[in-house]
């Protein structure tokens, strides 16, 4: 191969790589990421969480772990049965990482390439928002099976989910589904609250002709889980919540396995 | 949306002597391509910069460009994903990146260049 040719990347012990994303930044991405990658190691499968969101990596907070010295430590590091990589490993959490596009594209052909993420079932990749250099990379370079889109009810969201799915109709990546985050409240008085408006994940499903993946209540205990770095679907397996996750991880393996995995594009030798 | 799996996609990609690159489709279309033609339709930004600028009536030709260079030939054809390819020429130009649409549009067989 040319050496400026970009390489295709093969992940050869990996059997499966699911995109989680979204156009919109807050939606629950990370949450939606490292609880459906717990939720699929509950349910028995080996899994790998890869945080692409390099400027603004949230995946180590949440699974209670912070920097290490990249020198003295093996990559990718394991956490609750998950192998696990993230730029915050590297990065003090204080310091911001102030990189143009070809750093990011550099770094998440790294992460795929240069960690050993050995054998396993599902690596996850949480990807920042947007449609950008990290979205690019990985639609080119990594061979993804599907992507998730999240969102939120209501249209301020909706209207940049809507660019990520249309990023990965163009780049053919099958999108499995759309998940609903923070899609009702569930008071105390039993009563259902849909504070962010309701119904927008289901629309977008059905304008896009994918699947609907599921509906994830709100639960206070989601940040509070977030924040203590353990994910709810461990902490409090037999919460709503939980239980929407668990679900969620069986929904989009069905959905991965009836896609089915697309077969490269021929080469061509010179 | 449709799943991928059912999209237009290339089964096969060969070059057909130093000039011509052939692809079958899963349509079982055999699309035919020059290389000249394909350089010429170069997507990237600014390939396309400079076929949308007006000519040049006082354009001084650089000393680049008097020197007799080599025919233009591709050094690698690369697949990006499962949407492109990338084509990587012997001048060291490369980053076009033509997606399986445009590749199919840009086909130069007689029928579809008698329905364009």
């Amino acid at each position: 191969m040319h050496p400026s040719a970009t390489p295709k990347i093969r992940l050869p012990g990996v059997k499966h790589v699911i995109a989680v994303a979204s156009g919109k930044g807050g939606v629950g991405k990370s949450t939606v990421a490292a609880n459906l990658a717990l939720a699929l190691h509950m349910q028995g499968q080996r899994v790998g969480l890869m945080d692409a969101d390099i400027y603004g990596p949230s995946i180590p907070i949440m699974m209670g772990l912070g920097t290490v010295d990249p020198n003295k430590t093996v990559f990718p590091l394991e956490k609750y049965g998950l192998k696990l990589m993230s730029m915050g490993f590297i990065v003090n959490p204080n310091q911001a990482v102030i990189w143009r596009g070809p750093m990011v594209h550099k770094a998440v052909s790294q992460f795929l390439t240069d960690i050993a993420w050995g054998e396993l079932d599902y690596l996850v990749i949480d990807l920042p928002p947007g449609t950008g250099d990290a979205q690019l990379t990985l639609t080119q370079t990594a061979p993804l099976s599907g992507a998730i889109i999240v969102t939120t009810p209501q249209e301020v969201s909706l209207i940049d989910a809507r660019k990520g799915l249309e990023m990965f109709r163009q780049v053919r990546v099958p999108v499995l589904g759309i998940v609903e985050n923070m899609s009702y409240f569930i008071g105390a008085d039993g009563q259902r609250y849909d504070i962010f408006r309701h119904g927008g994940g289901r629309k977008l499903a059905a304008e896009a002709g994918v699947p609907l993946l599921g509906e994830i209540p709100i639960d206070p205990r989601v940040a509070e889980c977030g924040d203590t770095g353990e994910p709810i679907v461990r902490k409090y397996p037999d919460s709503p919540v939980a239980k929407a996750y668990l679900e969620l991880a069986t929904t989009a393996v069905k959905e991965l396995q009836k896609q089915g995995e697309q077969p490269a594009l021929p080469t061509l030798e010179i | 949306m449709e799943p991928g799996a059912t999209k237009l996609r290339p089964l096969a990609l060969r070059k057909e002597g130093s000039e011509r690159l052939i692809i079958e489709w899963s349509d079982g279309h055999r699309s035919v391509h020059t290389w000249k033609h394909l350089r010429e339709n170069c997507p990237c930004a600014s390939c396309r910069g400079e076929r949308e600028r007006p000519p040049d009536p006082f354009r001084i030709l650089k000393p680049s460009e008097l020197v007799p260079r080599p025919p233009l030939a591709p050094v690698a054809v690369t697949p990006l994903g499962h949407y492109a390819y990338k084509i990587t020429w012997n001048d060291g130009h490369d980053s076009g990146i033509y997606t399986l649409e445009h590749l199919r549009q840009l086909c130069e067989c007689a029928a579809c260049r008698a329905s364009r």
